[in-house]
């Protein structure tokens, strides 16, 4: 019935000299995007919630099974693939303590991998906001974002991921919170607000605008490690150098424990070598000489 | 050979970097191996990564509700990131301002901002969570109301004593006078009338007359009149007590209080030279009993004479 429509529609237009605009039609760029949402295994209770944290937020997003591996991430390639999405957020989670994530652009695009600190889910208590289910939120980026290459990058990277869609299939119409990404000691902080509207009577002297804000959760805190070339693997266009890996950490203060202990045998034994090598020279006035 | 060329060429010799440079990195000053050292480089290979951006970002034609992506106007800046509040207004502050900027944009854009209030629909978190969220918010305030409400008590406590004591006075001192109103009434009653009019008896306000109250103290009860009763007492119509005080009461010299002491017996103030002059059975010499006072007796002068 459409190719019948068509048809006419095309007959109609030649005789009134209209020109099909088929292509104008076609270039309308539709933003589709699909996230797969996987973890590795080993992944503690915190971990979990927190990706079903994102899974709720973000309604484009697909959960996954737990991925065996961590050393042969390419294969994550193929699974995108096969659940037809082309960005994927990996939780790899190292001696079921550290939490890194990695942001990637399935299957040849940028890729970018971080260490999570501060992890609050949205089941603390003290987070008391809510919000539909699936409503399309607002992205709010700090102008940091723009001073350097790195940076734009992973605020497209993070426009694509964490930005809801028109198309897809779990959205709901209206728009009732804001994500928000600002850029503190050189860090990604996360926030989720739920968007409300203060009635006339509650608003003091000092506000500006009659919405408020309440915290809906989750929060967290990316530190970024680096950048890649490819989707999980390639050559590192980016590397911080304020990094500092949390095995690393723990070394040092498991060092630095361990150095009192050895620098205290050290001085002991200094000592007694000191003790040992001043003996005076025999006195020949001593007693012992004198009536030998 | 070639080998180890290659291998030195890659590493940092010694000479290749400045004496301060080399003392920094050598790390350990005993470990005479530890002297070639590899300097870390970080990769920030900007180029590439404007590349990669280009190759992911979305045409720049497409209507802002696609990503719905606001930057904030200023950036965010917090002078100590472990300094919570201050930090987390930031955030607040650049979240509240992409939320305005963002209703405009929807609303010039055509599209609907405000969730309606009937609107019904699955949320986020479930309404067991949320009910759980209110009552630790309930159980929050009453907690704190309790311990202030507590902290009231315990001040009120301090001065419930006091108040108490001033009740308590006030309440016999109400009491005392109402039944000394009633005596002047009976005594009243009794100089006017016999005839029992009962009456009268409860007519009259027990609350007049002042002026009589007054004259009745003044007379005294025994009708004594011209004798000024204070309500208080003095010094002097203490004087009973006052003696017996001191003679029954602590502290103080009582045994020999009328012993001679050597002051005493060289005290020769007593002594009038012209009395003892002139004392003698001459004629017209008056009785030394009317040059001294007379004294009362031993028991008077001991119970300390009296009122006066």
């Amino acid at each position: 019935m459409a190719t019948v429509f068509k048809q006419q529609k095309t007959k109609r237009d030649k005789a009134e000299g209209i020109v099909a605009n088929d292509a104008e039609e076609k270039a309308i760029f539709k933003n589709k995007q699909r996230v797969l949402l996987l973890s590795s295994r080993g992944i503690t209770f915190r971990h979990r919630h927190l990706l079903s944290d994102l899974g709720n937020l973000l309604p484009h997003t697909k959960k996954d099974a737990k991925l065996d591996s961590k050393s042969k991430l390419h294969i994550i390639n193929e699974l995108a693939d096969l659940n037809n999405c082309n960005n994927c957020i990996f939780f790899e989670v190292r001696k079921r303590q550290d939490l890194y994530m990695w942001v990637s652009k399935t299957p040849n695009g940028p890729s970018m991998k971080f260490h999570i600190q501060n992890i609050h889910t949205m089941e603390e208590l003290k987070m008391t906001g809510n919000c539909l289910k699936g409503s399309r939120h607002i992205l709010s980026f700090d102008k940091n974002f723009e001073s350097s290459p790195h940076w734009m990058l992973m605020k497209e990277l993070f426009t694509q991921v964490f930005g809801i869609p028109k198309t897809s299939r779990r959205i709901k119409p209206f728009i009732d919170h804001v994500i928000s990404f600002s850029i503190v000691d050189n860090r990604v902080w996360f926030r989720n607000y739920q968007i409300t509207q203060k009635p006339v009577e509650h608003r003091s002297a000092t506000d500006t605008t009659d919405l408020t804000l309440v915290e809906i959760g989750p929060r967290f805190v990316m530190n970024p490690i680096r950048t890649f070339d490819g989707s999980f693997g390639g050559q590192t266009a980016f590397e911080n150098p304020e990094f500092v890996s949390p095995n690393v950490a723990r070394a040092k203060v498991r060092n630095a424990k361990a150095g009192r202990y050895k620098d205290r045998m050290e001085a002991l034994a200094k000592r007694d070598q000191k003790m040992k090598d001043a003996v005076l020279p025999d006195d020949p006035l001593s007693e012992k000489n004198v009536f030998a | 050979m070639s080998d180890s060329d290659s291998e030195q060429e890659q590493r940092l010799t010694l000479e290749d970097l400045e004496y301060s440079d080399a003392e920094m990195l050598s790390g350990d000053e005993d470990d005479p191996m530890d002297i070639f050292t590899t300097q870390k480089v970080t990769i920030n290979n900007e180029p590439a990564l404007k590349r990669l951006h280009d190759q992911i970002a979305l045409p720049t034609d497409i209507p802002w509700s696609e990503t719905q992506s606001i930057t904030s106007t200023q950036p965010v800046s917090v002078a100590d990131p472990d300094d919570d509040l201050n930090r987390e207004v930031a955030f607040y502050n650049q979240a509240l301002e992409a939320a305005v900027l963002g209703r405009e944009r929807i609303r010039k854009e055509g599209g609907v901002f405000e969730r309606p209030g009937d609107y019904f629909a699955e949320m986020i978190k479930s309404d067991e969570h949320m009910a759980k969220i209110r009552q630790k918010l309930l159980d929050e305030n009453a907690s704190i109301q309790a311990s202030e409400r507590a902290k009231a008590q315990r001040e009120l406590k301090k001065f419930g004593k006091k108040v108490q004591t001033e009740k308590r006075l006030e309440r016999e001192k109400a009491k005392a006078e109402a039944l000394e109103k009633i005596n002047v009434l009976k005594k009243k009653r009794q100089g006017n009338d016999s005839s029992a009019n009962a009456d009268d008896e409860f007519d009259v306000a027990l609350a007049s007359d002042d002026e009589e109250m007054r004259a009745y103290k003044t007379t005294g009860r025994n009708g004594n009149k011209g004798k000024k009763r204070s309500a208080s007492s003095t010094p002097e119509s203490r004087g009973k007590r006052l003696k017996k005080d001191q003679k029954f009461g602590f502290g103080g010299k009582k045994r020999h209080a009328k012993s001679n002491t050597a002051d005493s017996s060289a005290d020769v103030s007593a002594f009038n030279v012209k009395r003892n002059k002139s004392t003698s059975f001459k004629a017209g010499h008056k009785a030394t009993k009317t040059a001294a006072k007379k004294r009362p007796g031993k028991a008077r002068r001991q119970s300390g004479g009296g009122r006066k």
